[in-house]
């Protein structure tokens, strides 16, 4: 039976709060540090977008294509789908070939990638590959 | 069977002719109620009228089980009766309306057998849900005639009946199923095996609710009356009654008042006295109250009135004051008179607003100031207007008049001083309810006559442009003539061939009614020597002299000599017999 | 793990279709976009047959799963009907004039399968058995719909209303979701089973029952009652009928499946004159319950009676419409062997079936007419004028919506009152009369509003000027019409559907609940099944 929450005991939150104050120092000092010892100058070439790199040109304010989101989104599919496929390969091995776990395992994963295919079938006949 | 074809006959023919052309709507209307009223006369052939109490041409099936309920029909003879002046004012409504609606006659007539077939669903059913079923949807119909064919003011009036009624049946609905749940699963707590599952079955909850405790009743009573009150209508919530009746068609207002207002006192008398006798003994005096209260404001405005239409609308108010002082009573004569009075005004009232309807028609008024000495024009009119009058103010040898002395006899009785007294049968009201609901009466006559001897004799009025009557057969008045035609006698004679049959011969009716009473009264007495039951209730038989219910059943069949203790035989005898 | 999947091969046969829906909505030819409304209802109609003959759930209410997914999948269906021709029809007008085809410009795909994922969500809920599943169901419900309310119509007034919405619909998932975090925190476990089980066993801790509220509170923004009502009016008015007509049923019913699940977790009173069986709704919980129940009803039959658009009406009285079925949920499953009459619950899943369909037809009835805009575009009507002289002018149509009103309404015989009914004989039998009145006070005020809507279609005549036109879609009519028939016919023959959601109602113990109720000093009535035959509780509660 797992403990509730309502007997856990205060101090078992010590070690969130030593973090929290961990990362509150931590930042409170690099800011704190930095204008304490960093050297102050000021200028005009302080001021632009790359200080050492090449000049801007025009406004950073630029309409892109909407397909460049449109491959966002086919890269956030294709990318999750990784994501999920990893854990399932390194797991995969382990499963003795006999049992017929494997096939529902293997049955899951295809079910899946079936949804990616449908995904892709869908992205393609909406004309998301396609530049003209 | 009979009793689920009188149902199903109306509505078959509404769909009829709502699938048909607009010309053969009146054709199958006609057919539809006259075959009903067939049916119907096959009932009351087939009905035992040896045992008039007890429920018979009963059919069940089920419906929807899962929640107990059942389409469950039977009548007694107070529900045959009620069926019976169904069916009797449905032709009429179809008659009396060939000239006055021109338009949408396919809407009209089929809502009107719509509204037929669930008023006699109303006095068939067997099954709570089935009642209350029945009982709402005489809403639509009602509200659809009122809406589309009254006169100016006809929305608001619909949207009001509509609104009303609904509220406060809803109310009754919860007291209704309150009664079912403690049917199904409360009676152990008083000792007794209860049933565990739903029913809705009327004879199953009557014994339910009769051994419920006396504050629980007296709750379900207000609930109940929520819903009846309002259909009746009872003094404090009769406003939208007058709206309705006037804005109504001829034939809304011949069902409003004939028929629709009796399912308020048929539901008291089938379900609040019967369900409820603890409730009903301790509140009858309220409830008479009320009901006087109803019969002399009723009578006072009407007085004032210059609407003939809406003055009928108000009288309905005070004569089913009657109705309920007879319901209030408690006893045997009291409850008789009231359904007879039912049946009467049904038939009185219903006819004067033909009359109106049919003056309406000619003239396009029913302003008594622009109306006035029509006897002359309308003799024929006229001979119907005063015989239905008197018929409504009580002129002895006519149906109101034996009714309504039942009604008030019946509160006489049941009072203390009287209750000592041979025919008394003890109870709340008295001498001074009888007596000053007695003063109704003459309120009925000062109003009535009034309105007859403006309208009907005295100098002839008539509207602006109808004062040269020179266009017979044509002009305004379409095909009808200057006096009734014979399709508007045919229709105000059987009216007045019963309102002459029951003023003078009433002890069929009455002899009939009374076992199916004597039921009632008995439940009522039986629950009145509940100890438990009785509290701040006077236990009627403790009363001297007051020989018990079971004997006044017995000894009024057998032995006239006797009869003292059932004045309603005595009554019914004594009329019936000076009359021959 | 094979059992729990066979009891989501209806989901799975909706998720199929939705995957070919998606694809061949965007096909190059006309006649093959056009078949995804035929295709989603085959689907649709597929898995409600499976769902129908399938295995019971594994939750706290087995019977539960197969009745929620079969009325959702019937009512789907109609809802696909009526949803025809909502989107693209500018398109298809081009594309069938000679016009070149763009993938881009048309949102058929998305739409059905939109709808086909909110109906699987849906779905799921019946399924769930675990806080996080019943989460993610109650997500997957509600973020299609956020979609389809913005793409339902070209006018601004959608897209507005769908921000609205989505806006909303996040806070409500947000209090939701917190409700559930903490009671996973206060019981340990996020399966329903083993918090039902902890509940029962050590009574409800504060975290718990304050979970409870917030999730409660959270839920309510599916089904649109008190306190989470006020998007209702502004989105259902800004979606397009048909979408609107979605809205009003598939969150709604969503919505009270999880609320029938979470409350589940912590049990039923069943009045105060009886011994109850298992352990009790907490009074704070039943407090909760009755204040948005009446508030619910109260304000939505208000509100409704004085707006003047219909699309408003329907919305504000689809919140009183949850407010009479929260009163079922109040009344809960009754006691063990006692009938349909009893059981809050099974009364809730009619009246969930009831609705759906009186709801189709109403909105068939809206969706079935348009008028012109003034650039000649098809615009939806908005006005009770457009409603007048339905019945002369468009039998169909007007009948249906006079039908359905009255049947809303709960005038008998209509489904509406014998729906109504239930939920009457629950009230009192779990002993919330006043409630039980404060209903029936709520349908005398909806008379109001639902007889305008009868009396405009059936009595007026037609206004003058230019009379609205009948929208181009058979199928939309045709769901009002299948609706119509329902709507009558289930009132003299509805006893399956009665007894389905009975035995759909049937809480599953949570341990303590098989172990019938020791006698106790006040042992009376109501647990006499139990306390006289324990052999036969069980039996009784699968055939009751």
């Amino acid at each position: 039976m797992p403990s509730t929450l309502a007997a856990v005991e205060l101090n078992s939150y010590l070690p969130i709060f030593i973090i929290l104050l961990m990362a509150v120092t931590f930042a409170v000092a690099n800011v704190a540090g930095s204008l304490l010892i960093g050297p102050q100058r000021k200028g005009g070439n302080k001021g632009i977008a790359y200080e050492s790199g090449m000049n801007p040109v025009g406004t950073a304010r630029k309409r892109f294509n909407v397909r460049f989101y449109l491959i966002a989104m086919v890269f956030l599919v294709f990318d999750v789908e990784i994501i999920f496929l990893y854990p399932w390969a390194a797991t995969f091995p382990n499963i003795d070939p006999g049992s017929p776990d494997s096939l529902v395992w293997l049955g899951r994963i295809l079910f899946f990638l079936f949804t990616t295919v449908v995904a892709y079938v869908y992205g393609f006949r909406k004309g998301v590959f396609r530049f003209d | 069977m009979e009793l689920v074809l009188l149902i199903l006959v109306p509505l078959a023919f509404a769909i009829l002719i709502a699938l048909r052309p607009a010309q053969e709507a009146k054709f199958h209307a006609v057919i539809g109620t006259l075959l009903a009223a067939g049916i119907g006369v096959n009932a009351l052939g087939r009905f035992d009228w040896g045992t008039p109490a007890t429920m018979q041409l009963s059919a069940a099936w089920d419906w929807l089980p899962t929640l107990g309920l059942r389409l469950s029909v039977g009548v007694d003879s107070v529900s045959l009766m009620l069926i019976a002046l169904t069916l009797l004012l449905g032709p009429i409504c179809v008659f009396c309306s060939f000239t006055a609606i021109q338009e949408k006659e396919r809407t009209y007539y089929g809502w009107l057998l719509v509204l037929q077939a669930a008023m006699t669903g109303v006095f068939a059913s067997r099954d709570i849900v089935l009642f209350y079923t029945c009982f709402e949807f005489t809403l639509v119909p009602m509200y659809v005639l009122i809406s589309l064919f009254g006169s100016t003011n006809r929305k608001a009036a619909a949207t009001k009946f509509f609104l009303y009624t609904f509220t406060g049946s809803v109310i009754t609905l919860a007291g209704l199923v309150y009664i079912a749940w403690f049917n199904a699963t409360q009676l152990d707590s008083i000792g007794i095996q209860s049933a565990g599952r739903w029913t809705f079955d009327i004879a199953a909850l009557e014994a339910a609710a009769q051994a419920m405790p006396a504050n629980v009743q007296g709750w379900l009573l207000l609930a109940m009356m929520c819903g009846f009150a309002i259909k009746i209508p009872l003094f404090p919530v009769h406003t939208w009654l007058p709206l309705a009746h006037t804005e109504a068609p001829t034939a809304g207002s011949v069902v409003l008042a004939g028929v629709l207002l009796k399912l308020g006192t048929y539901g008291m008398f089938r379900f609040v006295l019967p369900f409820l006798p603890a409730a009903v003994l301790e509140y009858a005096p309220i409830i008479a109250t009320l009901s006087i209260i109803g019969i002399l404001y009723g009578g006072l405005i009407c007085w004032v009135q210059t609407d003939v239409k809406k003055l009928v609308a108000y009288s309905s108010v005070a004569h089913l004051g009657f109705c309920i002082l007879g319901l209030a009573a408690l006893n045997t004569v009291g409850i008789t008179g009231s359904i007879l009075y039912m049946i009467n005004h049904g038939l009185s009232t219903g006819a004067l607003f033909l009359l109106i309807g049919m003056v309406y028609e000619r003239y396009h008024t029913r302003s008594m100031k622009e109306l006035g000495g029509l006897a002359c024009k309308m003799p024929v009119w006229a001979t119907f207007m005063v015989f239905f009058t008197m018929a409504s103010v009580g002129l002895p040898g006519l149906n109101g008049f034996i009714s309504e002395f039942m009604c008030l006899m019946g509160a006489f009785q049941a009072g203390d001083k009287w209750g000592s007294l041979p025919g008394g049968t003890g109870g709340d009201l008295g001498f001074w309810y009888a007596l000053i609901a007695g003063l109704g009466m003459i309120i009925a006559a000062m109003y009535l006559l009034y309105m007859v001897g403006r309208v009907v004799w005295g100098p002839l009025v008539l509207p602006a442009g109808h004062d040269d009557h020179g266009h017979d057969g044509g002009g305004s008045h379409g095909p009808l003539p200057t006096d009734l035609c014979a399709r508007e006698i045919f229709v105000l004679l059987p009216l007045a061939v019963l309102c002459i049959a029951l003023g003078l011969f009433p002890k069929p009716v009455i002899k009939a009614l009374e076992p199916a009473v004597n039921n009632v009264v008995e439940t009522i007495n039986a629950t009145g020597k509940r100890p438990d039951a009785a509290s701040g209730v006077k236990a009627m038989n403790d009363l001297p002299g007051l020989p018990s219910s079971a004997d006044v059943r017995h000894v009024s069949d057998a032995d006239v000599s006797v009869a003292s203790s059932s004045p309603t035989v005595q009554w019914g005898g004594a009329l019936s017999g000076g009359d021959k | 793990m094979s059992e729990k999947l066979a009891l989501l091969v209806p989901e799975i046969i909706v998720f199929l279709t939705t995957c070919i829906v998606m694809v061949v909505g965007l096909s190059p030819n006309l006649a093959v976009r056009r078949s995804c409304g035929l295709l989603s209802a085959s689907g649709l109609f597929i898995a409600a047959i499976l769902a129908i003959n399938g295995p019971a759930g594994d939750g706290l209410l087995p019977g539960l799963t197969p009745y929620i997914k079969a009325v959702i999948a019937l009512i789907g269906v109609l809802l696909v009907m009526l949803v025809a021709g909502t989107v693209d029809r500018e398109e298809d007008a081009r594309v069938s004039r000679g016009g070149v085809f763009n993938a881009l410009r048309t949102n058929r795909a998305e739409f059905y399968s939109f709808i086909l994922f909110s109906l699987t969500g849906a779905m799921l809920c019946a399924s769930a058995s675990d806080l996080i599943w019943l989460f993610l169901a109650l997500e997957l419900t509600s973020l299609p719909t956020y979609v389809l309310v913005t793409m339902s119509t070209r006018g601004t007034r959608s897209q507005e209303a769908g921000v609205k919405y989505f806006f909303l619909g996040a806070l409500g998932a947000a209090v939701f979701l917190y409700g559930f975090a903490l009671i996973y925190g206060g019981t340990g476990s996020t399966k329903f089973v083993d918090i039902a089980s902890i509940i029962a066993q050590q009574g409800i801790n504060q975290i718990t029952l304050a979970g409870m509220i917030l999730a409660i509170i959270g839920v309510s923004f599916k089904i649109a009652a008190v306190p989470m009502h006020f998007y209702t009016a502004d989105v259902y008015q800004g979606a397009a009928s048909p979408v609107t007509a979605f809205l009003a049923f598939v969150p709604k019913t969503a919505g009270f499946v999880s609320l029938i699940l979470l409350l589940a977790l912590v049990g039923w009173d069943h009045g105060t004159d009886k011994v109850s069986v298992g352990h009790t709704l907490p009074s704070q919980l039943r407090l909760l319950l009755w204040v948005m129940a009446a508030l619910t009803m109260t304000i939505g039959n208000v509100l409704a009676v004085v707006q003047s658009s219909p699309k408003r009406v329907l919305a504000y009285s689809s919140i009183a419409h949850s407010g009479y079925m929260l009163v079922g949920l109040i009344a809960g499953p009754g006691d063990y062997g006692a009938g349909f009459a009893h059981n809050g619950i099974a009364a809730v899943l009619f009246y969930l079936a009831a609705y759906g369909l009186m709801n189709v037809g109403a909105f068939a009835a809206l969706a079935g007419l348009e008028r012109r805009g003034r650039d000649g575009r098809p615009v939806e009507i908005d006005s009770f004028d457009d409603l007048r002289g339905l019945c002369a002018g468009r039998p169909l149509l007007g009948w249906t919506l006079v039908v359905c009103s009255l049947s809303l309404l709960g005038l008998p015989p209509l489904l509406g009152f014998f729906s109504k009914l239930p939920l009457f004989t629950s009230g009192i039998a779990s002993g919330e009369i006043v409630l039980v009145i404060v209903m029936g006070i709520n349908s005398a005020i909806a008379a109001f509003y639902y007889l305008r809507f009868a009396a405009v279609a059936m009595l007026e005549d037609p206004s003058d000027g230019p009379k609205p036109l009948a929208a181009p879609f058979p199928a939309r009519a045709m769901s009002g019409l299948v609706a119509l028939v329902l709507v009558i016919s289930l009132s003299f023959f509805g006893d399956a559907l009665m007894k389905a959601s009975r035995n759909a109602a049937v809480v599953e113990g949570s341990g303590v609940r098989a172990v019938p109720a020791s006698p106790s000093p006040g042992h009376k009535a109501g647990d006499r099944h139990d306390a006289a035959s324990p052999a036969a509780a069980p039996a009784q509660r699968v055939g009751a």
